[in-house]
């Protein structure tokens, strides 16, 4: 009898301390890799996103409590990135979703969010489609190719004099996204395609791909990948002797990028959504805080989490409470004064209004060359 | 056509460096019965501390070799003291859990101390190309190849003339009577995992000046070690040697010719057609236990 009645107590204990637990602090979930072959890139964005709630907590919260982050580790896969926002609503009960990295990811999560009715915004998952499944919940605060390439297929094609251009691509959604887009834009600028190859992730050896490069001997390389494997791809470009110039899209105007390839990387081009070195007081506020507290310049996923961060809080503060319909209501009128230019999102829940820029590697720092403002698709 | 001798040159490079990777893994099986699934994460710790003597140490390459041989080899000892030791004769399948654990451990544990950025190991000699007619490969390839291939060879003067070599050789031929003949059977073995540890660090490091080291990179080379030691033999040196060039030049091939997309695949086909019509694998010293 003792034991039940001492059950009972523990039970009403920790069912009235949750509720307490939760109005205490306004929670968002965040979904990125951890682990695995693109977790580099995801501690990126979880470092930036920090940055943005302490900042938003140094300056009264919102709502009048702070705000919590908390992190699960979605991997990159469907299934990991599904459980982790399982856990985010049903334990953690956050009030909105970032997530996740990869877009098969982000695919998989989008009907998750829909269910349970939580507005979810994606700072990094790229492919076009995602925007066009109707789902009044997904909000996606990035750039796509499709947007890239049409911002800068001219200015690459004429700056470069490009007029035979071979394709790399990561084998992936996104590598391919971004191959087939480019590619488009380009040819219909006239420029002959004379090579077309994509790589699996995690690959280290490109000297056959290289050789048949070099065979096609194109005047430039468009090459779609992230950190790890662009550096190899882009020094080994160099160690067979090619001076093709290359140029490309992933995370690339970032400090371990240009430290993990060396001299190869001098000259390249990267067209990307954010840049350490854009000219704007409010980037160079953003760098100056993230260097203090990362001992390292912020990269493209850096910046995509702290704005993801940053576009959640400011709509939950706007929709003045933490009920779902009301912040998904106040995020479709964002209006978010990001480092890189104003983010604004479209009926669909793409943003745009934001800058991107085409850099130039140059003594290890990148040398914003062109800049124009992303479009809403149309 | 023109293209093949390149093709080539890159096929026999990859193939000394898989060769290289998989030495520790039959090494390590044909000795000890081991399926050591922790191999790749040996390898990643070779890359990993690599990075850490030559970077935060200021040591040079060659010294930093030496460091990271030293160490390993210590760590590798310790492994098979504490932890293979205990589930030593209880079959292959304790073995095997054991090491996955292991491998587990060794990448999240290198995921909390270092993080999982790519890291470069800076190499002993230049990057720049170096051309032999239309063959384009690098200093630091030959150099590589030039210490994969001493390694192996060192490695089997180890096992075939050294009394080390013949007390391991007699200890796993019957473990009572080398024991009864006053071999410490308990030391070779932990020599023995050792042994294989270190080599695969070494390739680790090596080959992390050539391209990178990160914590998530040792699950691709443990496959491919298991890819190279069944085309080749378990337990068989010639036979890592043969699977590796094997391996190497067939995936130059198809790259070359058919597609680098599917490239991981050509490893897996080859060993669906070993496993049908030669079981062994090309050179096999046991067939009987194959």
């Amino acid at each position: 009898m003792r034991n039940v009645v001492l059950g009972g107590l523990l039970l009403t204990g920790i069912a009235a301390s949750v509720p307490a637990q939760a109005q205490d602090t306004v929670r968002i979930g965040l979904v990125q890799p951890l682990t695995g072959s693109v977790a580099y890139n995801g501690k990126s964005v979880v470092e930036g996103a920090r940055l943005a709630v302490e900042e938003m907590n140094a300056a009264g919260g919102v709502l009048g409590k702070k705000i919590e982050l908390i992190v699960e580790d979605g991997q990159c896969t469907p299934a990991n990135s599904v459980n982790a926002v399982e856990k985010l609503v049903q334990k953690d009960k956050v009030v909105t979703l970032v997530g996740a990295f990869c877009s098969s990811a982000t695919a998989a999560i989008m009907p998750v969010a829909q269910k349970y009715k939580l507005p979810l915004i994606t700072g990094v998952s790229s492919k076009a489609s995602l925007t066009e499944q109707g789902n009044p919940y997904f909000f996606r605060a990035a750039e796509t190719d499709a947007l890239m390439a049409e911002a800068f297929a001219k200015i690459l094609a004429n700056d470069l004099k490009l007029t035979k251009v071979a394709y790399i691509g990561v084998n992936d959604d996104w590598g391919r996204g971004g191959v087939e887009e480019f590619s488009r834009d380009l040819t219909a600028l006239g420029v002959k395609t004379v090579l077309t190859e994509y790589f699996d992730h995690g690959a280290t050896d490109f000297f056959t791909l290289l050789t048949k490069l070099r065979a096609a001997k194109p005047d430039g390389v468009f090459v779609a990948a992230e950190t790890q494997d662009g550096s190899i791809l882009v020094k080994q470009i160099r160690e067979m002797g090619l001076d093709t110039k290359v140029f490309g899209v992933g995370s690339w105007a970032t400090a371990d990028f240009i430290n993990l390839t060396g001299e190869a990387a001098e000259g390249i081009h990267a067209a990307v959504p954010y840049a350490s070195s854009m000219d704007t007081p409010r980037n160079q506020t953003f760098v100056q805080k993230y260097q203090a507290k990362y001992g390292i310049k912020p990269g493209k996923y850096g910046a995509a989490g702290y704005n993801a961060l940053n576009i959640a809080g400011q709509a939950i503060a706007r929709a003045g409470g933490t009920d779902a319909e009301a912040i998904r209501a106040s995020l479709a009128k964002t209006s978010y004064e990001a480092p890189n230019g104003v983010y604004k999102f479209t009926d669909k829940g793409q943003a745009y209004g934001f800058d991107a820029v085409l850099v130039r590697i140059e003594k290890g720092e990148p040398k914003v060359i062109a800049s124009t403002p992303v479009d809403a698709p149309h | 056509m023109d293209l093949f001798p390149q093709f080539l040159a890159n096929g026999l490079v990859m193939g000394v460096f898989y060769a290289l990777s998989a030495l520790g893994l039959t090494l390590i099986f044909g000795l000890m019965r081991v399926v050591n699934f922790a191999h790749g994460e040996f390898y990643m710790l070779g890359g990993v501390s690599g990075w850490f003597v030559t970077n935060y140490l200021g040591l040079d390459f060659f010294s930093g070799l030496i460091v990271v041989a030293v160490f390993m080899a210590a760590v590798g000892w310790l492994v098979d003291r504490f932890l293979i030791e205990r589930v030593r004769g209880q079959g292959e399948e304790p073995g095997i859990l054991l090491t996955i654990g292991l491998s587990i451990f060794l990448v999240n544990g290198t995921l909390l101390l270092v993080g999982p950025a790519p890291m470069k190991v800076a190499g002993a000699v230049a990057e720049g190309p170096l051309f032999f007619g239309p063959i384009a490969v690098t200093k630091l390839r030959l150099l590589a190849v030039a210490v994969g291939i001493a390694l192996i060879v060192g490695a089997h003067l180890l096992i075939r003339r050294t009394r080390l070599g013949a007390a391991m050789r007699a200890t796993f031929q019957d473990p009572m009577a080398a024991s009864l003949a006053g071999i410490r059977t308990g030391h070779v073995y932990a020599a023995t995992f050792a042994l294989g540890c270190t080599l695969a660090a070494l390739s680790g490091m090596l080959l992390a000046s050539i391209y990178s080291a990160q914590a998530s990179v040792g699950g691709l080379i443990s496959l491919k070690s298991f890819v190279v030691v069944i085309l080749g033999g378990m337990g068989s040196f010639a036979g890592a040697i043969a699977g590796g060039l094997l391996l190497g030049v067939a995936e130059a091939m198809w790259g070359g010719y058919v597609s680098m997309g599917m490239v991981d695949v050509i490893g897996f086909v080859l060993v669906i057609l070993i496993l049908l019509f030669r079981p062994q694998g090309l050179f096999s010293i046991r067939t009987e236990r194959a």
